[in-house]
């Protein structure tokens, strides 16, 4: 009886543990679902520094397609639409391009609404408090670097949608770096006007995913030595290839730890002494290294005196 | 008294008694019948301007108030939409997406925006960002401050030359990372895919 009882009290007791209080990753992954399965209409702002872009995000899921539209709503402006698993790109300088993924690489890490499992080994979920964004019930939930070579960066999401209202880079003394938020939520039953009409477009095709992977192992050059990165951070590409606006010849490399993405350039080095300098525009470190021969540059969304490490680590091969 | 001689009464007459230029001499015109008296009665509120409510024919004053009581919205989906299904109907129109607005602005602009917020580095008194040189970058104002150049003209040239050179390679280098950043996500996905059926061998 005693026993009996016992295992009672046991199924009583973890339903209200449970429902008490979600994980941070519980609620991260639950954030995903809700992106990825609502239709909603959004507006909301990124603030880095003293600029700030606005922003209009649509999406639907009519039947098993998730339709998504993204756009920047200020100055020559910037259009991504998603269908399912193509993402086209309108850019004011260049022609449209589609590329084969499942997620739009905007102003809101993709992994977020991905695995976010792959984050595990570099960076600790944190619950944090409750607030009010945006008009409603918020939790905020931290993600923070095991490290302090990475920035943190915090989530604020609706208790009852589940979606994302606000999030944050922040560095390790607790400023907020660039902040995005939501001004506008409003979640319906029926997919926008707007996006249906996506399905009646004809986009570019885009270059098959392996195609890139391939196009990478072929052309990995073997030109620098970067000595030093962070932990977590791997090499997805790199090329020689001319930058799109002032035709420079650049070796490039591109790496990710699974959250940021890192570009590590090396070029001629410009004429003068140029002094080598860090550049930041909100959570986006651009460090500029001169090392005699040839310039470095650094860029991504790291603390400076990570994107300094890293360029001051690249030198010739032995 | 019958109605048929009302009728016979002349509907001159009665308009002119409306019009106060005959008198109610005979009681048989009381008897008229009341929809006809009513509506000579209303014809000639109105040409006099009397009515209350019934016929104002400046109608604008009401049409501002209705307008004013609808709700706005700010939802600009409409207006689109109805662009959208004239372009739908024309098939060669594939990429009309973008309003023409877009296509004035030049390229340079965009890596212009990437980094005119970029002298506001936040500094941190104890943080170790002060130990790093930070770069000078105003390329909209013009105004830029260097930090220890020379005075002499010809130099300052040289410089300032050199700077915008600096300047569009540093604008070239946060667009490509932007671009790169987006094939990022598939690249990891698909190198990952690939190690996952390295370790099944």
């Amino acid at each position: 009886m005693k026993f009996i009882t016992f295992i009672l009290s046991l199924a009583l007791i973890a339903p209200a543990y449970s429902s008490d209080e979600k994980s941070a990753k519980e609620l991260l992954l639950n954030m995903a679902e809700a992106v990825h399965n609502r239709n909603f209409d959004a507006s909301f702002v990124v603030v880095k520094g003293k600029s700030m872009e606005p922003y209009r995000w649509l999406h639907a899921k009519q039947g098993e397609t998730e339709l998504e539209h993204l756009s920047l709503l200020n100055g020559a402006g910037l259009e991504i639409i998603r269908i399912d698993d193509q993402v086209t790109y309108f850019e004011p300088q260049s022609a449209p391009y589609s590329i084969a993924t499942d997620s739009i690489a905007g102003p809101i890490p993709e992994v977020l609404f991905k695995n976010i499992e792959r984050l595990n080994q570099e960076y600790d979920f944190v619950l944090g408090g409750k607030g009010r964004i945006a008009g409603r019930p918020a939790q905020l939930v931290r993600i923070e670097s095991k490290d302090e070579y990475k920035f943190n960066y915090w989530l604020w999401i609706d208790a009852e949608s589940s979606l994302i209202l606000k999030s944050a880079y922040v560095n390790h003394n607790g400023d907020m770096l660039e902040q995005l938020q939501l001004t506008h939520i409003s979640v319906t039953e029926e997919p926008a006007p707007l996006l249906l009409e996506m399905l009646n477009k004809e986009f570019p095709t885009p270059l098959p995913s392996d195609a890139i992977a391939q196009k990478t192992d072929n052309l990995a050059s073997n030109n620098w030595q970067i000595g030093w990165l962070p932990d977590g951070f791997s090499l997805l590409k790199s090329d020689r290839h001319k930058l799109d606006l002032n035709n420079e010849l650049t070796d490039y490399y591109l790496y990710s730890d699974g959250f940021v993405e890192v570009s590590v350039f090396v070029q001629r080095p410009l004429p003068g002494r140029r002094p080598s300098g860090a550049l930041s525009s909100g959570a986006t470190t651009i460090y500029v290294h001169n090392a005699g021969s040839f310039d470095v540059s650094v860029v991504g969304n790291i603390p400076a005196s990570t994107a300094k490490t890293i360029a001051e680590s690249v030198a010739r091969p032995l | 008294m019958t109605k048929a001689h009302v009728n016979k009464l002349d509907d001159q007459d009665l308009s002119a008694l409306l019009d106060g230029e005959e008198f109610l001499t005979d009681q048989e015109i009381a008897a008229k019948e009341s929809a006809t008296l009513g509506r000579y009665a209303l014809i000639g509120d109105v040409m006099r301007a009397e009515s209350e409510d019934d016929f104002v024919l400046d109608i604008s004053d009401s049409v501002a108030k209705a307008l004013e009581s609808e709700p706005v919205y700010a939802d600009f989906s409409q207006k689109q939409n109805t662009e959208q299904t004239t372009q739908a109907s024309d098939n060669v129109v594939a990429f009309n997406w973008r309003r023409p607005v877009a296509q004035l602005a030049i390229a340079a602009s965009v890596a212009m925006f990437a980094i005119v917020g970029v002298q506001t580095l936040p500094q941190g008194d104890d943080s170790p960002m002060n130990e790093i040189p930070m770069l000078q970058s105003t390329p909209l104002t013009g105004v830029a401050s260097p930090v220890s150049y020379s005075s002499e003209p010809a130099l300052e040239n040289a410089e300032k030359g050199f700077r915008e050179l600096q300047q569009q390679r540093i604008g070239a280098l946060v667009l490509e990372h932007q671009r790169q950043a987006r094939v990022a996500y598939s690249l990891e996905k698909a190198q990952t895919k690939a190690q996952a059926e390295e370790e099944k061998k």
